[in-house]
């Protein structure tokens, strides 16, 4: 047993060295003194830092670089540390199923990365929380910033109470793909951007060949196609001060109705699974298929030729917007230079070409010239319908407790695609569950 | 497992009565057989799935055996990923956190069935009772602990809060009570002083209680991902849990490198219970308590 105890105090040594090494590691980004009142004045996009500009790590947590976009990212950062010598950029990742519990962790627990992306629904409890940096006085003392950069919508939304507490970094939609050999082999005539449901289901109708195992369409039933469809039927998900559920009325019926309807007769039951539906269409098995641009990489090696338009109506177009933004945490020490890697983040030439480039989803900038070279991409060829959709966004709704208010809706759906209950009673019964979270 | 082995045997019972061993061997093998399919297929998709193309995936109708196969998934990830990193991590945090769970766990075990001490029972009760609480109720105020002590994104905070197990403290105080005194009084009457006694005789007999919670504790330890996740913001220190999630895209994943590097991380476990499958099963007898 001597060699029980011997290896326990080589144990307790190699624990007490990690400590050591970690603590060492750890000190020159916790210098004391953080962003001196010089360093906040200092024009941060300047390329030429200031000559007393302290050496600086920024800590930068994301969940849309893994896996596909770390070097994207890299280079990005590399192009930003060029520029701005005594800032370096530590980037840290999570999948997004897993990210937001480590952000909540670490902004609760006091250790919150510096800077960090969010999404749209996500935005409205951090900022109300308290835990994002109030960007605003520091764009305004950016002499050369101009938000007209971005893109209107996307840099709005980011906003709350007057404080700008976001920089939209990147944005996408989704819009209606389709197959179009066998769009030519049913002899129908392609979508266009005048179709509204009516026509999207006869042509799914004319298309859908059961015994080849070919169908219409596909259409995700969640709350995030929900509040869409409802939006294209002239519903409306909240009241107008969003006290009260609206999506029960006879509108959310018929949004609800429209999507479930479809299921075993143009559109397959059995698709629900993870990425099930991207295999039916990549394999050729489905004419029509509502989805995200996100997508485009994924299917450039199709075997057979495919488009994209916007989506169908029915008594009006409306389109996602996914935007997500990158934020300063509040308690960041160096508020200055966050400011200075989320302009060049988001806005910067050589960090708008690198994403589009790599078809990162969409940097969020305004200066169209600068997506020449990403509509010049096939497939699809219809690439404009990325930007046509654009015309009529709806945000998903938004409450404090957004994930719950999600997972209510969707799993009212869910219920009523598997025929447990009736559509409108899915639906009372989510509108119940949601009101009660509104108080 | 022991469960479904009872039932097959009650079962089968009736049918040794009207004769017929062969029949009797039939059934049971048959039975046994869909029980070891059942609990062996998952593992066998997720082999398959690491062999499939990035084509083949998901296509209708699924496939066992993929065609073609697709052996160029597991060099992806070593590539694209510090898979090895993410091993040697593991490992590391594997064998330390097991190593001093053990450790503590044997002496405050120990301490708990043998010495006499005020309000031991009381106290026993109490460090027992933290065995119902789950680790997200405690994850916040343990996450402020670190960053005071200055361990957050390093080793010694990665293992340092698993290094005390009530579970452990419980299985092994089981394991030290039904072991015969006598013995430990013969070494008093020689002498011996509580270490000693530790050391020389208690911890030799209850050997095989020590092997099984050395396995469960490696394979916590092993399968741990939510503290990890947490704590842990550099690659370098990621384990592999925590590095394969990584691989998830919020919009589509690849399965295919996905179920590679899950096959990596499910190996060792398998070695480590092949190794310590005959302890675990006399530790399980031993302090009666199932796997």
């Amino acid at each position: 047993m001597r060699s029980l105890s011997r290896a326990l105090a080589a144990i307790a040594a190699t624990a007490i060295l990690a400590g050591a090494c970690t603590g060492a590691t750890t000190q020159p980004s916790a210098t004391p003194g953080g962003a001196s009142p010089s360093a906040a004045s200092a024009a941060p996009a300047s390329p030429a830092p200031s000559a007393q500009a302290e050496d600086v790590t920024l800590t930068y947590f994301t969940f849309s670089a893994a896996p596909d976009h770390l070097e994207d990212l890299d280079a990005i950062v590399q192009a930003f540390e060029q520029k701005h010598p005594n800032i370096s950029i530590e980037v840290q990742t999570a999948a997004y199923a897993d990210y937001f519990t480590k952000l909540q962790t670490q902004v609760a627990g006091g250790s919150a990365p510096d800077t960090f992306e969010l999404n749209y629904e996500n935005s409205v409890a951090y900022a109300n929380s308290g835990a994002l940096l109030d960007l605003t006085p520091l764009a305004a003392g950016d002499s050369d910033f101009d938000p007209s950069v971005y893109y209107p919508k996307a840099y709005e939304v980011f906003s709350a109470d007057g404080k700008q507490f976001g920089v939209p970094e990147q944005f996408s939609d989704v819009v209606l793909f389709y197959n179009k050999d066998l769009f030519d082999a049913a002899g129908v005539a392609y979508p266009d951007a005048s179709w509204t449901w009516t026509d999207e289901q006869a042509a799914a109708e004319q298309l859908t060949d059961k015994a080849n195992g070919i169908w219409g369409h596909f259409q995700p039933i969640q709350f995030f196609e929900f509040y869409k469809v409802l939006a294209q039927n002239g519903g409306s998900f909240f009241n107008e001060d969003q006290t009260k559920s609206t999506f029960n009325d006879a509108k959310g019926v018929e949004a609800a109705e429209w999507l479930i309807g479809k299921l075993d007769k143009t559109m397959p039951s059995d698709a629900f699974g993870p990425d099930q539906d991207s295999a039916l269409f990549k394999s050729g098995k489905l004419a029509m298929w509502h989805t995200g641009i996100w997508l485009f990489s994924a299917l450039a090696d199709a075997p057979f030729t495919w488009d994209i338009s916007v989506e169908p109506g029915n008594v009006q177009k409306a389109h996602h917007f996914f935007a997500n933004a990158v934020v300063a945490s509040a308690s960041t020490e160096h508020p200055a230079e966050a400011w200075a890697w989320l302009r060049f983040l988001t806005s910067s030439d050589e960090a708008v070409k690198v994403r589009l480039d790599a078809s990162w989803e969409l940097a969020a900038v305004a200066d169209q010239s600068l997506f020449a070279p990403y509509l010049s991409q096939t497939p699809p060829e219809n690439r404009e319908a990325v930007f046509e959709a654009l015309s009529d966004i709806v945000t998903p709704p938004v409450i404090e407790q957004q994930q719950q208010m999600q997972d209510i809706v969707t799993q009212a759906l869910e219920k009523a695609r598997l025929g447990q209950v009736s559509v409108p009673d899915a639906l009372n019964e989510a509108a119940t569950q949601v009101d009660a979270l509104l108080q | 497992m022991t469960e479904l082995t009872g039932t097959i045997t009650a079962l089968t019972a009736g049918i040794r009565l009207r004769g017929g061993r062969r029949l009797y061997r039939a059934v049971l093998y048959t039975l046994l057989g869909a029980g070891a399919a059942a609990m062996i297929f998952p593992f066998l998709w997720m082999l398959s799935t690491s062999f499939q193309s990035d084509g083949a995936l998901l296509v209708p109708p699924p496939r066992l055996i993929p065609s073609p196969i697709e052996t160029g998934n597991y060099a992806k990830i070593a590539e694209a990923f510090p898979l090895w990193r993410f091993l040697l991590n593991s490992v590391v945090v594997a064998v330390v956190s097991t190593v001093l769970q053990v450790a503590t766990s044997a002496m405050a075990a120990y301490a708990f069935a043998r010495l006499r001490f005020r309000g031991r029972d009381a106290l026993f009760l109490l460090y027992i009772a933290t065995l119902m609480i789950p680790l997200q109720v405690t994850i916040m105020p343990l996450f402020v602990e670190m960053r005071y002590l200055g361990f957050i994104d390093s080793y010694p905070g990665l293992v340092l809060p698993s290094i005390a197990s009530a579970f452990g403290t419980f299985l092994l105080r089981q394991a030290f009570l039904g072991l015969p005194r006598e013995l430990e009084e013969a070494a008093f009457m020689d002498g011996a002083g509580h270490v000693t006694v530790f050391r020389r005789i208690v911890l030799p007999l209850a050997m095989p209680a020590l092997a099984t919670f050395a396995i469960f504790a490696f394979m916590a330890s092993w399968n741990s991902f939510l503290w990890p996740l947490i704590i842990v913001n550099s690659p370098d220190l990621m384990t592999l849990p925590v590095g394969l999630s990584n691989l998830q895209g919020r919009y589509a994943t690849s399965w295919n490198l996905l179920m590679a590097g899950s096959t990596v991380a499910v190996l060792p476990i398998l070695i480590v219970y092949a190794v310590g499958q005959k302890y675990v099963i006399r530790g399980v007898t031993l302090t009666g308590l199932k796997g």
